[in-house]
């Protein structure tokens, strides 16, 4: 394991990045079945209501400066839901909606 | 003397051992417990106890028991006795330190299911308004949490949906992964009482447990699966039930949504999960997987019981909907003898569920980012709450390793012991600036702590449970705490030292308070308790003046139920070349949890060590023979125990306890946990066991190492 | 079933487990009662605030009948029922209080006293310490003859004894783990006046299949199994040196 990781922006980040890049896809492997659309509103409700939000913005950092690399592609399209405007909405437990 | 000593007074109270919540008679003479004495009215014991709640209690005045407030200025240093005043002065001035040079979010509490629902509000309270931040946690994070999350997905409330007693007119118990006849021994004896009176008993477990075989109870089918493939072998069963159309269609037309049924059954009965393809690859034959579907399908009257068998896993909260998706799928919900339960390990874990010691979530499991929710706590509480969530305990360790979390409040746990990944925990403790211990004992835990507050055990203090049927009891005082402070008065103290005025006179101004800003508790008092005996949640003024004893009886929490898809996805922990074994972990009767309390009562006589469960041909093709010590090593760690041939775990599988410190048990195990909750991986671990050449000399090393 | 489980009350021993069939009437030495159908003429007894002496039966395990201390007379039968076995009816007159029961059950506790530690019968507060003051038997006419009173105690585990001397072979203990806990791991070994509680193959109670849940030592109506919390500097038995 590594030490204490810099997110790509040069600021620290509060847990080490790759361990939220696999935190992250094992969120999206448990959406994948669900049809596009649903899937990546799976990955973000939960992360915008589960996790501490240094760690989403280490996480969106982290995408800004690599891309998203290592990341399940529909996992990205959820974390970029979480930085657009207008798609926030009330916490949900259950199926994405 | 031949006449036993008559005791001079009683007292009804809850036990603080497991979720089952016993009533006992706490029975004293010249102060001190001398007997505890099975309570006839208990509902969920009804006059029985286990070798736990009825004999071992004698932890509780131990010479162990730390009685006065300790600090240092760091964990190499001795500690320092200290008063009251100045321990509290100290932590709280070390927690405004720490969150002045690194931030607002750079400490954290955890609370304990050993204490009272009104401490573990009191915990959260004190995080929210004391650190003002989220960064609350509680233990069901390394056990329950993915019952919450999948529960709450699927039915709507994160709970059991019966009540004990329910099971005595249950025609088919489906146990997953929860061996109740020796972690939950009592409500273990009803399940037994029930099967001997005929019901179909259906064991999903890795190991041929004593639930699974013992005198005059059988299971009719066991599939013993490879640790890790509970989410494909649920949904091979799923698969049965489906494919040949044993759902019970007008309760899913009337009580969920026809579309995800339809969804889910598209999932589940695709070619992937038919027991022909699920049985070799989880060790079992096909046959009997779809026995169990058709069993359970047909109940007609069906109820799954589980426990951490289910949960501890990388697919945790997956496996909880997959026993959610089976219930809903057949129909067994809303009436006696069905349902969907888990069996909580410790006495108040469900309390520290409901209670809001969560850093996303507030009491009866409501967001924290929803502003309405938390605009009612901010109004009764007068101050602005943090709207984002907090990192969870495993989250604050990785961000102490991170740098960037340094202080930490625990009530009552061991997480050094407890947690998974022991060198991962030990160097996140080694480099926090403050760690606030608050327990009964000098615990793993307290080798890395800065000030130790001593607290007061259930024996010692007033409040409520909530045991694993959501019955919510009364802990009452039997005698004074040791250390002068009830739990709850510790944390009131240091939320005061924190610049947050609050003064209670009573745990029951707490649990009022607790009444009056949940939903679910909202009817909840002493004085109701008191009267009932015992209430289960929910409990509402207008609708449920007494509590509820079944859940979903007419409708859900959501109005209808969610069928949720529920792929399997093998963990990342897999067997090699290097380690070719997989080792799961539990409990055994006499011992509990981590072991701080029984291992100090007379109940090592049964169990004085952990030892490591191996298959015979396993054993013999290392050259093991019982009683070796063998080290055990795995990608994380390593240690060593002592070995024991057994037939109940299959070849391929090793098993062992965590009840003792000194065996190291979570030194191997892994850091992969749960996708929805981080809930740690604890059932399975690729490892390698090696007998160890040098027996003796191993036996003088961990001789000399105890006694140190 | 549970809602009978529920019935059960701390303060109260019924005698034989509560039921919740419809309701029975009837009287108990002129007292009328009114029990759910299925329940003893002993738990009417009880209710009616009448209760009737007993050993063998409590009301967390089933009916046994063979302890001869709670016989009764019923208006219209013959004999003296145990009314633990003899289940209620509608209109049954229930005599349990006679001299010829008192001299029934007085001659049934000499028996059980003979073979009884006498230095143990004054200032006990066991059920059967109860009986004996209910009964007002207190001693025996018989001689020292064959007995029990020194069978060794066994003191295996570490939170309860068992001393044989102190045993009346009532079962309760055998009942209780089998149906209270369900391990059946006590038994009556032997037959006639050999018979005696055994756990497994005659092992002591740690090594035999004993969980330890305790339901024996609360069912034992004679502290013969008994918790060792309750003895100061170990138990010793009365005439011992």
């Amino acid at each position: 394991m590594s030490g204490p990781a810099k997110a790509p922006g040069g600021e620290q980040a509060v847990i080490d990045v790759e361990r939220l890049v696999a935190m992250a896809n094992q969120i999206g492997d448990f959406f994948a079945p669900y049809p596009r659309g649903q899937r990546e509103e799976g990955v973000r409700n939960h992360l915008r209501n589960y996790w501490d939000p240094r760690m989403r913005e280490a996480l969106l950092a982290y995408v800004a400066a690599s891309g998203g690399t290592g990341l399940h592609a529909h996992v990205l399209d959820g974390l970029r839901l979480l930085a657009t405007p207008g798609v926030e909405r009330k916490a949900y437990a259950g199926p994405p909606q | 003397m031949p006449i036993p000593r008559k005791p001079e007074r009683s007292v009804v109270t809850t036990c603080a051992y497991c979720g089952v919540g016993c009533g006992f008679r706490a029975e004293t003479i010249g102060g001190r417990v001398v007997r505890m004495v099975p309570w006839k009215e208990g509902k969920a014991n009804h006059g029985h106890g286990c070798v736990k709640g009825r004999f071992a209690f004698d932890y509780y005045d131990h010479p162990d028991r730390v009685k006065v407030p300790m600090i240092r200025g760091s964990i190499e240093e001795p500690w320092r006795e200290v008063g009251w005043d100045e321990a509290i002065a100290h932590a709280a001035t070390e927690l405004k330190r720490i969150q002045g040079t690194y931030g607002r979010g750079s400490v954290g509490a955890v609370s304990s299911s050993r204490c009272t629902n009104e401490e573990i509000f009191l915990m959260q309270k004190f995080a929210r308004v004391g650190l003002r931040n989220n960064n609350i946690d509680n233990c069901s994070r390394i056990c329950h949490s993915p019952t919450q999350f999948g529960l709450q997905a699927t039915l709507g409330a994160g709970a059991a949906s019966q009540h004990f007693d329910s099971i005595l007119q249950a025609d088919v118990i489906l146990v997953v992964g929860a061996n109740p006849t020796e972690g939950h021994p009592v409500f273990g004896s009803m399940l037994k009482r029930r099967v001997r009176e005929g019901a179909k008993l259906l064991v999903i477990d890795p190991r041929r447990t004593e639930t699974v075989e013992s005198a005059h109870c059988l299971a009719d089918v066991h599939l013993a699966l490879r640790p890790g493939t509970n989410v494909l072998v649920l949904d091979s069963l799923a698969h049965v039930i489906v494919t040949e159309r044993l759902h019970d269609e007008s309760f899913i037309r009337e009580r969920c949504h026809w579309n995800e049924f339809e969804q889910w059954a598209a999932l589940v009965g695709h070619a992937r999960y038919s027991p022909d393809v699920v049985g070799p690859e989880a060790g079992l034959d096909p046959e009997h997987i779809r026995r169990a579907a058709r069993l359970y399908a047909a109940g007609p009257r069906s109820t799954i019981y589980y426990g951490l068998g289910v949960t501890e896993h990388s697919q945790g909260s997956t496996g909880v909907m997959c026993l959610g998706n089976l219930a809903l799928a057949c129909g067994h919900l809303g009436r006696e003898g069905v349902g969907v339960n888990p069996l909580r390990g410790q006495g108040n874990v469900q309390g520290g569920s409901c209670l809001g010691s969560w850093p996303h979530m507030l009491t009866g499991y409501r967001f924290v980012t929803d502003d309405a929710v938390r605009g009612s706590f901010e109004r009764d509480w007068g101050i602005e709450l943090d709207p984002e969530p907090g990192l969870r305990l495993p989250n604050m360790f990785d961000a102490a390793l991170a740098g960037t979390f340094k202080a930490m409040y625990i009530q009552g746990e061991d997480p050094v012991q407890s947690d998974p990944n022991q060198n991962h925990v030990v160097a996140a403790m080694r480099s926090m600036e403050c760690v606030i211990l608050q327990d009964l004992f000098l615990t793993e835990t307290a080798k890395f702590a800065h000030v130790f507050l001593p607290g007061s055990s259930a024996l010692e203090k007033n409040g409520t449970f909530t045991n694993a049927e959501r019955r919510v009891s009364m802990v009452r005082k039997v005698c004074e705490p040791l250390a002068g402070l009830e739990d709850w008065q510790i944390t009131v103290r240091l939320m005061n030292a924190m610049g947050y005025p609050v003064h209670y006179d009573h745990p029951s101004q707490i649990l009022d308070e607790i009444a009056r800003l949940s939903p679910a508790y909202e009817g909840m008092s002493f004085e109701l308790i008191e009267r009932n005996g015992s209430v289960q949640w929910p409990c509402n003024r207008k609708d449920a003046p007494d509590g509820t004893e079944v859940l979903h009886t007419r409708s859900f929490p959501r109005g209808r139920a969610n069928f949720m898809l529920t792929a399997y996805v093998p963990t990342q922990e897999r067997t090699s070349d290097r380690y070719p074994l997989l080792l799961t972990t539990g409990r055994i009767l006499s011992q509990y949890n981590v072991g701080t309390q029984t291992r100090r009562t007379g109940n090592l006589a049964w169990y004085a060590e952990d030892v490591l469960d191996i298959h015979e041909a396993d054993a013999r093709q290392r050259g093991i023979v019982d009683g070796d010590w063998v080290s055990i090593a795995s990608r994380y760690g390593s240690t060593r125990l002592r070995a024991r041939i057994s037939e109940r775990v299959s070849q391929g599988t090793v098993y062992t306890t965590f009840h003792f410190a000194q065996s190291k048990a979570n030194a191997i195990t892994s850091d992969l946990s749960d996708w929805a909750t981080n809930c740690p991986e604890y059932k399975v671990t690729a490892v390698e066991v090696v007998r160890m050449q040098a027996r003796q000399a191993a036996d003088r090393a961990v001789a000399a190492e105890v006694s140190a | 079933m549970w809602s009978e489980l529920r019935a059960l009350r701390d303060e109260i021993d019924y005698g034989t487990p509560p039921r919740d069939g419809a309701p029975v009437t009837l009287t108990i030495d002129g007292v009328a009662v009114t029990v759910p159908a299925g329940s003893s003429v002993m738990l009417a007894a009880a209710e009616a605030r009448r209760a009737v002496p007993k050993l063998c039966a409590t009301d967390m395990l089933e009916a046994f009948g063979s302890c001869r201390v709670c016989l009764v007379e019923i208006e219209g039968r013959r004999g003296y029922p145990a009314s633990c076995t003899t289940p209620v009816e509608p209109g049954m007159a229930v005599r349990t209080r006679s001299d010829r029961l008192q001299a029934l059950r007085a001659g049934v506790m000499e028996l059980y006293l003979s073979d009884f530690p006498a230095a143990d019968i004054p200032g006990g507060w066991s059920e059967l310490h109860e009986v004996i003051q209910a009964t007002g038997v207190a001693q025996h006419p018989y001689g020292r003859g064959e007995n029990h009173l020194d069978a060794p105690v066994d003191e295996s585990n570490p939170y309860f004894l068992f001393d044989p001397a102190k045993c009346i072979v009532c079962s309760r203990c055998v009942r209780a783990c089998e149906e209270v806990q369900g391990t059946f791991a006590l038994t009556i070994e032997g037959r006639g006046f050999a018979s005696k509680v055994a756990a497994s193959q005659g092992q002591p109670f740690l090594d035999s299949e004993c969980v330890s849940c305790g339901a024996c030592v609360q069912a034992c109506p004679t502290q013969s199994l008994v918790e060792k919390s309750l003895f100061v500097g170990g138990y010793r038995r009365a005439d011992s040196p």
